[in-house]
């Protein structure tokens, strides 16, 4: 019995009314079909493209074009970008927000890769702040903090996430080349500045709805970092210790707010750093291939008993 | 022959669609609470993070335990005794996996997927070391042997299982195949191309008799791919997609004449190819249209802006660094064309289309979207660094996230 057959009985069951099954029929027989995903993904493509397009051109021909130009150009999608925003939102609401127009998100967008383009050059051409990226990333990271939470936008709320991370010394792509006791430490600031910001404003009800991705980066430069520390301390076993902590902690916030994502950071990090602690000096074969039979069926174990428990399908 | 019956299935889609609709507000929480009694399914399945979990960790298991095997009984034994070691580890992993199922009633558990995944994994391996072990020169048709077993024991996983992930691999192992029928790059795309068309044609049918049902869904991923896998191998500069360097349209444009392009491959079929790089996005996008396909429809545009991208490379015209602006200009310009057209008609629909969100889904998986590409953003759109010119200074720096990959 298909789905159709189904609705059609539970209207003649009367566990649904004549609207609803109507209604309901015609999403399960795609009519309308909604494009509202494709025609989202498109603008955001498009926004991509455009300004990857616009940084390649501008660092390619700004000799030829010159300073005044491409400031011109950049300042005038800038200023036309910023202005639409502020002239469209409708007033701040602590609570979350619709857009107000279907392309307001990527608009807003534009803009703030363009202003990244344009303080890139400036600094560039001028050596306004003498070469000093962490205020230009500073000064970013708070002006996409302020745009994400006046327009309500997680765009720009992960951008102001990255380049605060950024602020911090870290930046994803360097990390297998930098695993040293500062990247760690910075990363362990980072985690706590944004892990309290993120409760802070949930708490004060300041569009709450953001606290997930906080969270969620937190968590995984928190594992990180641990897990670097895991890698490379050879004698103390504190970083081994605040891996288990944050493994518990994970595990007890996912299965409380029924967040699977954090069981799934848990699980994976946790059991790579305790087996990483458990076989750095093992070289038999034998009990490295019985180690990983044995952990990783228990681990398998617990899991089917939390799923049972907890593991709602989604 | 599946191991689900479709009604089981269609109870755990329909237990879904319950909760969703419930989700969007289509349905009260008594009303929910109601309907739940008649979805209830004996089938076990939990969310994907766990499904991801409970794969990961069985994997690791199966493959400990087949090393541990080995180290402990047949460390210095010849690797054709191990193929057939593999062989059975092969028969033991699948009938593992159908026993989880039958017995457990796993569904898209991770346990039971992973199980039939290493099945196929070992089944080529063991192959591999039992035929063609010790032997230098073994005869290229005997070879293929291993890309055929494995598509088929994918495809078989794929239907028993409905896995959907097990069909692309049967194509890329189909892929490997017109390699040992012949040397011409030129007939390997035509055969492999072939082998693609046939899947659609034997899809197509099947497809149209589960509309609305629960393996509608299913059919329409393979389709999907299989359209996708065509246009791959048609387009003969997809490389320089997945390989943008500006070095490479610079050595483009050096050749001067149009057929040096065509390396490796004749004129004709090269010149084929490009009119069937144009011809193809239409026309899938022509058929998710008409399928109200959402995997189909994801692919012609897909494989529209492909065409886009690599029609200089093609023509052998000089890449400029604007193109990516006018490709973003186009791609914005397409999508607020429709989204108009569709607003302006009656409740904003038009021939059964509209831009408007109906489903809490779709907004779901946008602010998920939103957050996850914000986050890579910076580093996909750092302009490659471009050694030709030597006035350059500017490059090299992450535009998002202040620059912060980059050097400038």
């Amino acid at each position: 019995m298909n789905i159709l057959a189904r609705l059609d009985l539970w209207k003649e069951q009367g566990a649904i009314s004549a609207e609803q099954h109507t209604h309901l029929e015609s999403l399960s027989r795609r009519e309308p079909f909604s494009l509202s995903l494709e025609l989202n993904f498109l603008l955001y493509a498009g926004v991509l493209a455009f300004v990857a397009g616009l940084g390649w051109t501008i660092s390619t021909w700004s000799h030829q074009l010159g300073d005044v130009l491409v400031l011109t150009i950049l300042s005038i999608i800038l200023t036309a970008s910023f202005w639409y925003c502020f002239s469209r939102a409708p007033a701040w609401s602590a609570a979350e927000t619709a857009a107000p127009t279907p392309v307001f998100d990527y608009v807003l967008y534009l803009g703030s890769l363009v202003w990244c383009v344009e303080l890139a050059y400036l600094e560039d051409r001028f050596h306004l702040l003498s070469g000093q990226w962490d205020i230009y990333l500073l000064a970013t990271a708070l002006l996409f903090f302020f745009l994400a939470y006046r327009f309500d936008n997680r765009f720009v709320l992960s951008l102001a996430l990255s380049s605060l991370a950024g602020w911090f010394g870290l930046t994803i792509s360097h990390w297998p080349s930098h695993q040293d006791a500062t990247y760690r430490q910075y990363a362990l600031l980072y985690c706590l500045v944004i892990g309290i910001a993120g409760a802070v404003l949930q708490n004060l009800k300041l569009k709450p709805h953001f606290f997930a991705t906080y969270l969620n980066v937190a968590a995984n430069v928190l594992f990180w970092a641990i897990l670097s520390g895991v890698f490379e301390s050879h004698d103390d076993g504190l970083w081994f210790v605040g891996l288990l902590i944050a493994c518990a902690a994970s595990l007890a916030w996912g299965l409380k707010r029924r967040q699977f994502a954090f069981v799934a950071y848990a699980a994976v990090y946790g059991y790579v750093g305790v087996s990483w602690m458990f076989l750095r000096n093992v070289s038999d074969e034998t009990f490295i291939d019985g180690y990983f039979v044995l952990t990783a069926i228990a681990m398998i174990v617990m899991l089917v008993q939390i799923a049972r428990r907890f593991g709602r399908p989604e | 022959m599946r191991i689900y019956t479709q009604s089981s299935e269609e109870t755990m889609r329909a237990r879904k669609l319950l909760m969703h609709w419930t989700g969007d507000g289509y349905l009260s929480k008594e009303q929910y609470q109601s309907l739940e009694q008649d979805t209830v399914s004996d089938l076990r399945t939990t969310n994907i993070f766990l499904r991801l979990v409970l794969f990961f960790f069985t994997m690791i298991a199966v493959a400990a335990a087949v090393g541990l095997f080995f180290t402990m009984f047949l460390s210095r034994t010849s690797e054709q005794t191990i193929g057939i070691f593999l062989l059975i580890f092969a028969a033991v992993s699948y009938t593992a996996a159908e026993f989880v199922v039958t017995q457990t009633r796993l569904y898209r558990y991770g346990i039971e997927e992973a199980l039939a995944v290493c099945s196929v994994a070992f089944l080529c391996a063991g192959l591999d070391l039992f035929f063609f072990s010790g032997i230098p020169y073994s005869p290229r048709e005997i070879q293929l042997v291993i890309p055929a077993v494995g598509a088929i024991a994918s495809l078989w996983i794929w239907y028993r299982f409905n896995l959907w992930y097990a069909f692309p691999a049967a194509m890329i192992f189909a892929a490997s195949l017109p390699a040992y029928w012949t040397p011409s790059h030129s007939a390997q795309h035509v055969f492999i191309a072939v082998l693609y068309a046939a899947g659609l044609i034997c899809i197509a049918p099947i497809r149209s008799r589960h509309r609305f049902d629960t393996l509608e869904d299913a059919y329409s991923l393979s389709e999907a791919f299989l359209w996708l896998g065509i246009y791959l191998v048609f387009n003969l500069k997809i490389y320089l997609v997945f390989n943008l360097k500006i070095s490479d349209f610079s050595l483009l444009s050096y050749w001067g004449s149009p057929t040096r392009f065509t390396s490796g491959f004749a004129g004709p079929f090269y010149w084929t190819t490009w009119v069937l790089i144009w011809c193809l996005p239409p026309l899938i996008l022509a058929r998710g249209v008409r399928q109200k396909d959402r995997f189909i429809l994801a692919v012609g545009a897909i494989t529209a802006v492909l065409t886009l991208v690599t029609n200089k490379p093609y023509l052998g015209w000089q890449r400029h660094t604007w193109d990516p602006m006018l490709l973003g200009i186009a791609l914005t310009g397409v999508a607020l064309l429709i989204r108009r057209w569709l607003a302006l008609g009656p409740d904003g629909v038009r021939h059964g289309f509209t831009a408007a969100r109906l489903s809490g889904n779709d907004k779901h998986a946008m602010s998920i979207g939103s957050s996850v590409l914000g986050l890579i953003t910076p580093q996909s759109i750092t302009p490659p660094p471009q050694p030709t010119n030597p006035d350059f200074r500017f490059g090299g720096g992450g535009s998002g996230g202040g620059g912060a990959s980059g050097d400038f």
